[in-house]
């Protein structure tokens, strides 16, 4: 069980990782991430590669190894960064049980 | 999903000789080969484009597509069992430490057709003989060792079944449990002994066992536990017992496949699929650290039922390499029902001849030990934290998606096996998917996102797009044949991640630039970790890591020692080869989200160090790449004195910053404070090195994975390609390096 729990605070790290979703992050954003995308999950969100380069479908990996990748219906991506904003929301929908983008129009 | 895979039985090959080609169909119902030499796989479509030339090489027309399965677990074959005359009383006894207990029904060891020591799904021991059955109520631990044992007196008819388990905290042994049941059980003449398996009535081998087998042997009448106990504890006497029909010590010939009965009846076996050998045994308590000065207490082999070492499908065609075909790397491409956009690529180089140098000076060195150690490697599926070491999300390619439909095409290095102890072997001799041109990784950085072989492609490209003439050689070269064969180049490239080495590698390339040789190693984190190869089983080869560096896993204790050569395992810095001898630099971080410039440092202008820089300017170079969108980064490596690199060594410039995925090595974290991360250590960066060695050669070191995704940046139009030419260029001159006293 990961120690950090991810809470409405953390909302400025939500924000600044929408902008810039991979490079430099603050520590409370490294923070965030690595709750995200850490071990405390039963599966992972991963990047199927339909079209190497141009066009992914959101995937589902359980943790046991040779399981089946779980499609996400009707998800596609076909910018990365897109992607991770994606599932960076998806997953605070998960841990916080908010809708992030709503939590962000009340804190503006 | 790819519809069609396959492989070489080698992965070099001179002109004139014979490669064979092993295919399976996962769908496709026919397939056409061709042969195809690769220049440049990367696809990103903001990269130079993919290349390839077809040769003129006639592979035949459509064949059928059949399927082959692939059949991971390991064990130990004893043949010849029925050349002893036909068994009436009998006992069969081993000393084992399960290391997974899963539900699953495993064997112990069998006698097929005749007796079995097995363990059921409720974690239980079960014996079986002449179609009767027994079960201890003690469930097996994979804390501890036990002495299992079956046997069989045909005057009282009683079958017993014991198990002891020793337990280590202990004092003294606790008492075995015996089930008996009155049985009659018929003479039997089994014709073969099996350890960590059994055979299935098609012939199969199943059941396989992962966990430690110590000592298994064969009597010819009914021993009780203790007794067994007392025989068992001491092999030297056990060879007298008269009552022995086999005991096998897995302490001797460890080095090769070859299993010892210290019997009068020598019934030898072999091992199947590689298990781990040299492992601590029921009596290893600590009392020695190194197998080679006490292999009696390594007398246990540790079986997974996920080992592989050689697929063995049936060949499906050969080529012959021609006479007059140049050295580089090649392909056998597989095209599945037509369909080009799923074709599957065996890759291997063409060396240039044995007996005679092709002209050429300078050789391009294909990492096949690095290429090994990632062969088929899960890193993004199994391991939860390669998502924050990549600071993305992981992106699962086609191969990907059939690594995790097809476990059992066996594990790279990077793995552990499902009772989660590391995976020590990795071998060639099976499909190696992520070995091809086009596919994607894990670890590649923000942007093209590929590695080991594909992103090596960056500098095949870079070679084809200024017109150089080259040799590909490979490691397996280089560990056979040595400075014999690297003495015929003014230059050696290295590929962007050459992390595995041999001994006869490392003293080889030593040797290579001691005597003149010019090395441009285009990479980060080379010459790191130890590997061996084992003289009795090729295309297989040995990493255990002890001690330090960024590890999946450790060796367990008392393991560190290669079962293939005996060689200290771990890094070549704790082993008198630090790279820093070698290149200059060594590994220090590692991080796979985006990479950074470099600075130039004051000591680029000294003037040795001119024709480097000649037509490049400014104070910062590599701003761009396919690799994280800078030169410097991924895996990357620091100039240290106190590592043993050269005093005279140019430092020409460095990494001043990195994100702060990037961590400190554990052999350079010895106290793990929260400063050691690359917003805030300096000793986290690339430091592009130079230096002469006094026989005149000279090193040119990027110190970083992402420099050849910057070479392949515009085309090769830039100002990092720039550079690595003006290095090529001077290296190729055979005029000295003056080496500077100071």
């Amino acid at each position: 069980m990961a120690r950090y729990q991810i809470t409405e605070t953390d909302i400025p790290f939500a924000r600044e990782f929408l902008a810039q979703p991979i490079g430099y992050h603050s520590p409370g954003l490294q923070r965030v991430l690595n709750r995200m995308r850490g071990a405390d999950w039963e599966f992972k969100y991963v990047l199927v590669v339909e079209e190497r380069y141009a066009r992914w479908r959101l995937g589902r990996l359980a943790k046991k190894r040779g399981a089946k990748v779980e499609m996400v219906d009707d998800v596609t991506y076909t910018d990365l960064l897109e992607a991770e904003r994606d599932i960076f929301k998806r997953r605070w929908k998960d841990l916080v049980g908010q809708d992030v983008e709503t939590l962000l129009s009340q804190s503006s | 999903m790819l519809p069609i895979v396959g492989y070489t039985n080698k992965l070099t090959a001179e002109p004139g000789e014979t490669l064979d080609v092993m295919v399976s169909s996962f769908g496709a119902k026919s397939y056409r080969a061709d042969f195809r030499q690769i220049i440049q796989g990367d696809t990103n479509p903001e990269g130079p484009g993919y290349k390839d030339k077809l040769v003129a090489l006639d592979l035949g027309s459509d064949r059928p597509a059949l399927e082959k399965p692939f059949r991971p677990g390991s064990c130990v074959i004893v043949p010849g069992l029925d050349a002893l005359p036909p068994i009436k009383d009998f006992t069969v006894a081993a000393v084992v430490k399960p290391t997974l207990l899963d539900g699953r029904m495993r064997s112990v060891l069998s006698l097929p057709g005749f007796a079995a020591i097995g363990i059921d799904e409720n974690d239980q021991l079960t014996g079986v003989a002449g179609g009767h059955a027994l079960v201890t109520s003690t469930q097996l631990s994979i804390n501890h060792w036990h002495i299992v044992s079956l046997s069989y007196c045909a005057a009282t008819q009683n079958l017993a079944l014991s198990v002891a388990k020793d337990l280590d905290g202990a004092s003294e042994p606790s008492l075995p449990e015996i089930v008996t049941v009155k049985a009659e059980v018929p003479p039997g003449n089994p014709t073969e002994c099996i350890f960590g398996a059994s055979r299935e009535s098609d012939g199969e081998l199943a059941g396989f066992f992962d966990g430690k087998i110590d000592r298994p042997a064969f009597f010819d009448t009914a021993l009780a536990p203790n007794t067994l106990r007392h025989l068992l504890t001491d092999l030297s006497q056990l060879r007298r017992q008269r009552s022995l029909l086999g005991a096998w010590d897995f302490s001797l010939k460890m080095t090769t496949q070859t299993i010892c009965d210290v019997s009068p009846f020598l019934l030898h076996g072999q091992i199947h699929n590689a298990p781990a050998r040299a492992m601590t045994g029921w009596l290893w308590k600590g009392q020695e650290l190194d197998w080679k000065l006490r292999p009696d207490l390594y007398s246990a082999i540790h079986f997974h039922s996920t080992d592989m070492y050689d697929a063995g499908w049936e060949v499906d065609f050969s080529v012959t390499i021609p006479d007059d075909l140049k050295s580089g790397v090649y392909s056998v491409r597989l095209v599945p029902d037509g369909d080009e956009d799923a074709a599957y690529y065996c890759v291997f180089a063409v060396r240039p001849p044995r007996d005679r140098a092709s002209g050429n000076t300078v050789a391009f060195l294909f990492p096949t030990c690095s290429y090994m150690a990632y062969a088929n490697h899960r890193l993004g599926m199994d391991v939860p934290g390669t998502e924050i070491g990549m600071g993305r999300a992981v992106e699962l390619d086609r191969h990907h998606m059939f690594l995790q439909d097809n476990p059992g095409i066996g594990l790279s290095v990077y793995e552990t096996h499902d009772d989660e102890t590391g995976v020590f072997h990795s071998s060639r001799l099976r499909p190696i998917v992520d070995l091809q041109p086009k596919v994607k990784s894990f670890l590649g950085g923000y942007g093209s996102n590929i590695w080991q072989f594909n992103a090596d492609t960056h500098i095949l490209g870079w070679l084809d797009a200024i017109d150089q003439d080259y040799d590909v050689i490979t490691d397996e070269d280089m560990h056979e044949d040595g400075l014999r064969l690297l003495q015929r180049y003014n230059v050696i490239l290295t590929g962007t991640h050459p992390e595995y080495y041999t001994g006869n590698m490392i003293e080889a390339m030593q040797g290579f630039t001691d005597r003149g040789g010019r090395l441009m190693y285009l990479g980060g984190n080379g010459f790191y970790w130890v590997v061996s190869f084992n003289e009795d089983m090729p295309g297989i080869m040995e990493c255990r890591r002890s001690e330090a560096g960024i590890r999946p896993w450790e060796p367990g204790h008392g393991q560190f020692y290669h079962g293939f050569t005996g060689e200290y395992g771990g890094l070549w810095r704790r082993n008198g080869r630090p790279p820093n001898h070698l290149c200059g630099v060594g590994m220090t971080s590692q991080g796979f989200d985006i990479s950074e410039p470099y600075v130039v440092s004051p000591e680029a202008s000294d003037p040795r160090a001119a024709f480097i820089f000649d037509g490049v300017d400014g104070t910062r170079i590599g701003g761009f790449g396919l690799a994280g969108g800078g030169a410097a980064g991924l895996e990357v490596d620091r100039a240290d004195q106190a590592q043993g690199t050269p005093e005279h060594a140019l430092v020409l410039a460095s990494s001043t910053r990195h994100t702060d995925i990037y961590l400190m090595t554990p052999e350079d974290l010895l106290d793990p404070t929260p400063d050691w991360s690359g917003t805030q250590a300096d000793i986290i960066r690339a430091d592009l090195t130079f230096f002469e060695t006094i026989g005149g050669g000279a090193v040119f070191s990027t110190g970083s994975i992402a420099w050849a995704g910057s070479m392949a940046w515009n085309g090769y139009d830039n100002h990092i390609a720039r550079m690595t030419e003006n290095v090529l260029r001077r290296f190729d001159d055979k005029t000295a390096f003056e080496y500077p006293r100071r």
